[in-house]
């Protein structure tokens, strides 16, 4: 139907009316051109400033929110003074589930997964950088990440240099209570003991769990050998067959502790502090305490995925966050650990209280009993995941 | 159309048939053929999948899963008979009692599904809280121990699923009943039959057809359940749609839970085929509407 254009001369395009089909060419050609300009564009990142926008997947709570309950004043903040935007969604759930939707499918076949910055718990990420499916951070694009990240996280065995994933907050995991039922807990023993068979929870995660437990028989969850797991692992099966163990659970133990079912649970340090304190009824009294035998450090990191089309923009975001004061003003909401450097003073000038509260800057004393868990390989983590299943009737 | 209808006799049948069965085949028999070649895969997302044809998981599973399938298969079967319990007195006052109130009442039925699937399983957590709005007067006067608790046990479980599913009995149920025309039931009261053999003889045999459908419509989809054990359960009382869903998202073990997925069809589609034939089946009693 398009009438063949036998003027290709000025005179002749504008003479001739366009067909629809041709019109869809010429959008195509126009999107194509402007999409390769846009990618190249943001490829030539050093020194021209950084504009446009990026794609961001985090966990619920994990950012400071305005007084109507929608808006962020930080990510605001960074858009001004930046003049990126951010396209914030609370989109991690679970681990799995994001890996499981988002990830596995795009990038085992070399695709972009739409996303430019994930922020992932240390075994997801050890599973990503397994695969070779992470885009390296750069050092000159980022050098308040690589000036003011605290040291205790400049030692991971799986990120050599640091160049793989930058830390977005740490949580540690201990003994959650309620110490108008149980008093003032210390140690994990409790956790194994009938005292408060079917009112105690474990987590899902087996580096919580486990971790626990090997802490517990003395061994160091940083270096757990394979006798050493299969000990730890043993004993939270004899503690869930004694029927001590109400449940396995995400994070839902903070409703049932909420609701009194649950007294005592392998619980995240933030959860006490930020969700069950400030609802808590008469006559409840949560607390959080790392226990004598020390706890399980762990750390939510911000990865870039292989592919981002927005990796620059998303390196400027992961910078930004690691000026102590933006640090802390999100810190001060999601009342967890803040990695960065300085960000402890720049508390002082938010909320006072705050910058000194150990849950969300532990001191050398925690800092000692604090382990993260080793990273494993690929085949281990099939195998331990596939033991521990077993245990807890999966 | 007539005459093209005249010289190709079937091809009218087909052609209407043609966007039920293209639906099917893309979104039912593709998948199913899709995922019965990932079952006989072996490998990991780090290393691929390779397809060895092996043949050798399925017993594998079935091994390592029985315990789970049995439960699961319990669970499902006593739902379904509580299910059934709860929901025939049920639709039987509606279709017979219910006069001007039915539409209601079947509203009222329906009411729950309103909300999500996991919310009302979510306020059952509420409910039967240890020291909650039931147990808590319970335990105040004594009648119940104080460590007794509700939740996290196996009747918790087997309770949110007859809950959850208590529509799909008593709507086939009502629809059967429904049905019958009140003159049957008052020939049988000429032919000197009192109340219980007229319920026993003329009404259960009838609402037959509505009681199949709707215990198929209930324990199938019981028996794949996971929600309620995994909210309302404990380690102990996990059932094999727990078992699938953590082969997919945590274990990332696709081979395994395809398999499992496979077997739990299997198992369902035997137990429905037995049970057709004890039940569905009219000349069994003789009754025809």
């Amino acid at each position: 139907m398009s009438p063949i254009n036998t003027q290709p001369t000025l005179e002749g395009m504008l003479e001739t009316p366009i067909s629809r089909r041709r019109a869809l060419q010429i959008a195509a050609a126009a999107g194509a051109a402007a999409f390769l300009g846009g990618t190249s564009a943001a490829r030539v990142v050093a020194q021209e400033p950084v504009t446009g926008g990026f794609r961001m997947a985090t966990w619920i709570g994990y950012i400071d929110v305005g007084e109507d309950g929608f808006t962020h004043p930080s990510l605001d903040r960074f858009t001004a003074e930046t003049g990126i935007q951010v396209d914030y969604q609370e989109a991690v759930n679970t681990n799995e589930e994001f890996f499981a939707s988002q990830l596995q499918g795009p990038l085992s076949s070399g695709l972009p997964t739409g996303w430019d910055l994930i922020v992932l718990t240390d075994n997801m990420v050890q599973r990503l950088v397994n695969y070779g499916w992470l885009e390296a951070l750069d050092p000159a694009a980022t050098p308040n990440f690589q000036a003011n990240l605290l040291d205790i996280y400049r030692t991971r065995d799986w990120d050599p240099g640091n160049l793989l994933a930058a830390p977005y907050v740490s949580g540690m995991t201990g003994l959650g209570y309620d110490q108008a039922v149980t008093g003032p807990l210390t140690n994990i023993d409790i956790l194994f003991a009938p005292d408060y068979a079917g009112r105690l929870t474990y987590l899902t995660e087996l580096r919580d769990t486990v971790g626990l437990s090997a802490l517990r028989l003395g061994f160091d969850p940083t270096t757990l050998t394979e006798e050493q797991w299969q000990a730890s692992l043993a004993e939270v099966k004899t503690a869930i067959d004694a029927g001590i163990v109400r449940q396995m659970t995400g994070n839902s133990y903070v409703n049932d502790m909420a609701s009194g079912d649950v007294v005592l649970a392998v619980a995240w340090s933030g959860d006490i502090a930020g969700t069950l304190v400030p609802e808590q009824a008469e006559g409840q009294d949560f607390q959080w305490t790392l226990p004598d035998q020390g706890g399980l450090l762990w750390t939510d990191n911000m990865v870039v995925p292989k592919g981002a089309v927005n990796k620059a923009q998303a390196q400027v975001f992961i910078d930004w966050y690691y000026l102590p004061a933006n640090a802390a003003e999100i810190g001060a909401y999601v009342n967890y650990v803040v990695p960065v450097l300085g960000a402890d003073q720049a508390m002082v000038a938010i909320d006072p209280a705050l910058a000194t509260n150990t849950l969300i800057f532990p001191d050398a004393a925690m800092i000692e009993r604090l382990h993260e868990f080793q990273s494993l390989d690929l085949d281990t983590d099939a195998r331990w995941t596939a033991e521990f299943n077993a245990v807890v009737g999966l | 159309m007539s005459d093209f209808s005249r010289r190709h006799p079937g091809a009218v049948a087909w052609l209407l048939l043609a966007p039920g069965l293209l639906y099917l085949a893309v979104f039912y028999v593709v998948p199913t053929v899709q995922m019965f070649l990932v079952s006989l895969q072996t490998g990991s997302p780090g290393t691929g999948y390779q397809q060895t044809w092996n043949f050798a998981n399925y017993p594998a599973q079935i091994s390592t899963y029985w315990d789970e399938f049995v439960r699961s298969v319990a669970y499902g079967g006593l739902a379904t008979l509580l299910c059934f319990a709860l929901g025939f007195p049920l639709a039987y006052f509606i279709a017979f009692r219910g006069g001007r109130y039915k539409s209601l009442l079947l509203f009222l039925i329906i009411a729950p599904f309103f909300t999500s699937f996991l919310l009302r399983t979510i306020s059952w957590k509420i409910i039967f809280a240890d020291n909650g709005m039931i147990l808590g007067p319970l335990k105040d006067i004594g009648l119940v121990p104080d460590s007794f608790r509700l939740l996290a046990t196996p009747i918790a479980v087997i309770a949110g699923i007859t809950y959850n599913f208590l529509p799909f009995m008593t709507l086939p149920l009502y629809v059967a009943l429904e049905k019958i025309p009140p003159s049957l039931l008052e020939a049988s009261g000429d032919l000197y039959a009192d109340t219980r053999s007229r319920f026993f003889r003329v009404t259960f045999p009838l609402a037959l057809p509505g009681i199949v459908a709707g215990s198929l419509l209930t324990f199938i989809p019981a028996v794949g359940d996971f929600v309620n054990a995994e909210l309302l359960g404990n380690p102990q009382s996990q059932m094999i749609g727990n078992v699938i869903q953590a082969k997919f998202l945590k274990a990332v073990d696709y081979p395994a839970g395809a398999a499992l997925s496979f077997l739990l069809m299997a198992a369902i589609l035997a137990a429905v085929l037995v049970y057709a034939r004890l039940a569905g089946t009219e000349q069994l009693y003789g009754a025809k509407a």
